[in-house]
């Protein structure tokens, strides 16, 4: 057995359950404060009751026995729950999220390759296995009346739903040594079939043919035949060793409703190592740069093949669409980074005594995988700044006349080629005024000035080391939050928005590339060095002309259709040539200047450069080098003639 | 009267041991194919009660003799040979409207137990 590859299989699908978990809990917390809503309570407890039962499953296999022993004790501490023994009250919320917190490190634990602490668990072991007490507590969630085994006469059918009443759980294990268990398992529920209808299975039919099947599985069937009949058809299909027929409890009827409702059989899916994503990203990648780099050849020999043209042409338009296939083969939705925060705000919120709702919107949004693991910090950064510095405390909202309740919504959305993801809270937002007067102080500003756009403002908070917060506290306000935040969200290719109206709230956008590694570029040359400018921020590139240029402007500036853009020289800011003139409408050795005009933030500036080389696709490469060793640089890349060239970061010029 | 029954395997080995099964425990073999075509032949012409079909054979696989069969009589009862490993072959003969299998090594009871399952079905 490949223990590597099982073990990270483990890591990945433990925490997706995890995340699972958090947010049914979360979600039946929630219910507590509204009141119930016995829908979506039973799915809740469904899926609780599903993520545990599958981590003990997992962790059995791989023989981390504290966590299965853990995924247990949770398991069963649920079952109460889903047959309806008990109703859910405060107390066992309380200890079940605790229990998963407990769970989580021993998964941490087993990731770091530590072994868990048999001390470390046996408190809530206890806990949990404690007898469920006759009488719940005073705070009691109540929970539909759930119902009984169809064995059991005494208990009396819920009132359910009209077409629920005849659902039956029909579960059956296959003789041990039955061949082909998926099939046989087909087999069986073709024999049901002709009863009644079916409305699902656990494991899901696609499950049936992995080789984990273990022939033991459940049919859920809406009929009316007799449970016998039921079993009696199953078992003719041969090799079935038991049959089980079994009104389900209402939760989770009520679960397999909203399962098998406009949710479709699930896509064909299979699990991949990410790095194999990654390393088929790279070949791409290089690819992509040979075809350029074979295409240029071919159209700079004198006599060209037609053939080998023809032939060069073709392969390059496959190259083109194999590159599509492999980006969106690495999309993933953003939920998967989303899912870990309701958990965080809320114990962050209890920490600070705050009063939040937290909303997220656009979980399904697509990016790429490399992206997605880049963003969670800054966004875990930006939410921990609006729960701690925004949104206010009760009594404070109060007195403002605001809704007691804070509101702090995470949104991602779809922009053309862009991914904006928003932070935004209906906090107290920015104190401008406080931010004027230390950045004065700092000589961030000229002390002449007097108000602050919401550009500046950006500007002057994401300074390293600039904080307004008047105490440092664990979560934020030690000055490096925003800083951070700007600097990682450009090294992805991305900006940084903000928006703040004092008393109102405040709004931080990051706005994205959707792939993060092949990017559009205009290469330029300056002072004898090669530069790459991402396409994105490049508005037009023309011949620079003295006429151009505007005399009377306070700096160097070029008129570029009536409209006057400030003039940078690429080489002089890059420290490569002392000074240029930019009177003189050729370099050194007398060849004609261009100039680039690039947008970023709705600023425009004319960039000098030396010469247009091309427009072509590049590979983007991140920059390892110390934070603030490059400034103006984003990234690297390697061109169609195998020669490297920096990135520009064109946010950091203009 | 005993039930009839069409065996098709391109193996003879494999034909004569499901014949030599089915024999015994009182079927009347009316009938023998070494390919597809020739299964979907001897079908249409001898009408068998049962026919035992293996997955793996030239000029039309089993797979496809499935088709063609249950096209023409939608009641045929027919009995796939599988060997380990053709699991998703196996699916697809039971969605061609095969209505059930066994698996090679055969053992002459479980293929007395498939072909009762078959017949009473």
């Amino acid at each position: 057995m490949d223990t590597a590859r099982y073990a990270a299989l483990f890591q990945a699908e433990a925490r997706e359950h995890l995340a699972e978990l958090d947010t049914a809990l979360l979600a039946l917390e929630d219910e507590g404060r509204r009141g119930p809503d016995g829908v979506s309570t039973a799915a809740q407890v469904a899926t609780l009751f599903r993520g545990m039962h599958t981590i003990k499953g997992m962790a059995g296999s791989m023989g981390y026995e504290a966590i299965e022993r853990l995924a247990h004790a949770l398991e069963s501490r649920c079952e109460p729950l889903r047959s309806g023994d008990e109703a859910l009250h405060a107390d066992l919320l309380a200890l079940l999220f605790e229990g998963t917190d407990v769970l989580r490190g021993a998964i941490d634990d087993v990731a770091r390759g530590v072994a868990t602490a048999p001390a470390a668990i046996a408190g809530i072991l206890v806990r949990l296995r404690r007898p469920v007490l006759e009488t719940p507590s005073a705070e009691t969630l109540a929970l539909p009346d759930t119902t009984a085994t169809s064995s059991e006469s005494a208990r009396v059918r819920p009132s359910a739903p009209a077409d629920a009443v005849n659902v039956r759980h029909v579960d059956i294990r296959l003789t041990a040594d039955c061949p082909l268990k998926g099939v046989r398992a087909m087999l069986v529920l073709a024999k049901l079939a002709p009863l009644g209808q079916i409305r699902g299975t656990h494991p899901a039919q696609t499950r049936w043919q992995d080789e984990a099947f273990d022939g033991a599985f459940r049919v859920t069937v809406v009929s009316d035949v007799t449970d016998d009949m039921l079993e009696q058809a199953a078992r003719s299909a041969g090799d079935v060793a038991k049959v089980q027929v079994r009104v389900p409890a209402l939760a989770s009827q009520v679960a397999e409703r909203l399962a098998t409702t406009g949710v479709p059989e699930a896509t064909r899916t299979v699990r991949i190592d990410a790095r194999r994503l990654d390393t088929l990203l790279d070949l791409v990648g290089e690819l992509v740069i040979t075809r350029d780099r074979l295409l240029r050849r071919i159209e700079a020999l004198d006599h060209p093949d037609r053939d080998v043209y023809q032939a060069a042409r073709d392969a390059a338009r496959l190259v083109s669409a194999l590159q599509d296939e492999v980006l969106q083969s690495r999309l993933l939705p953003v939920g998967q980074v989303f899912d870990r925060f309701p958990r965080l705000v809320r114990d962050v919120s209890r920490e600070l005594g705050k009063d939040v709702a937290f909303v997220m919107e656009g979980r399904e949004i697509e990016l790429d995988r490399s992206l997605l693991d880049a963003i969670g910090d800054p966004i875990l950064h930006l939410l921990r700044n609006a729960l701690d510095h925004g949104i206010e405390d009760v009594a404070t909202r109060e007195a403002a006349g605001k809704p007691p309740r804070g509101e702090l919504v995470l949104r991602a959305a779809r922009d053309r080629a862009t991914i904006v993801i928003q932070v935004q809270d209906d906090g107290r937002g920015i104190d401008r005024h406080g931010v004027l007067l230390r950045a004065r102080e700092h000589g961030l500003v000229p002390d002449d000035c007097d108000g602050l756009d919401d550009e500046t403002l950006l500007r002057i908070i994401a300074h390293p080391g600039f904080s307004t917060a008047r105490r440092v506290t664990s979560l934020s306000g030690r000055g490096v939050g925003v800083d951070v935040v700007n600097t990682r969200v450009r090294a992805l290719g991305g900006q940084l928005e903000l928006e703040s109206i004092e008393g109102v709230g405040t709004v931080v956008t990051l706005r994205l590339p959707m792939t993060l590694a092949i990017t559009r570029a205009l290469v330029v040359e300056v002072a004898g060095s090669t530069f790459a400018l991402p396409a994105a921020h490049v508005e037009e590139a023309l011949e620079y002309h003295e006429s151009l240029r505007v005399h009377h402007a306070a700096r160097p500036s070029v008129t570029i259709h009536d409209a006057v853009v400030p003039l940078v020289a690429l080489g002089e800011r890059f420290g490569l040539v002392r000074s240029s003139t930019y009177d003189a409408s050729r370099d050194a050795e007398g060849r004609d200047q261009h100039i680039a005009v690039v947008e970023s933030g709705g600023r425009r500036v004319a960039l000098l450069v030396d010469a247009l080389v091309a427009q072509q696709d590049i590979v983007v490469k991140p920059l390892d080098v110390v934070r603030g060793a490059a400034p103006w640089f984003s990234g690297a890349t390697v061109l169609g003639d195998g020669s490297p060239a920096l990135i520009i970061d064109v946010p950091s010029i203009v | 009267m005993s039930k009839t029954v069409l065996i098709c395997d391109d193996a003879i080995f494999m034909r004569t041991m499901v014949g030599d099964i089915l024999t015994q425990a009182g079927f009347e073999v009316v009938g023998e194919a070494e390919t597809g075509v020739q299964a979907v032949e001897k079908y249409k012409h001898l009408r068998p009660d049962l026919v035992t079909m293996d997955i793996v054979m030239p000029d039309m696989g089993g797979i496809d003799a499935v088709r063609e069969i249950t096209k023409h009589d939608p009641q045929a009862r027919i009995l796939m040979c599988s060997a380990m490993g053709q699991q998703a072959l196996v699916v697809e003969a039971i969605q061609a409207g095969a209505k059930d299998f066994v698996v090679k090594p055969f053992q002459p009871s479980r293929v007395l137990e498939a072909v009762t399952r078959v017949l009473a079905a």
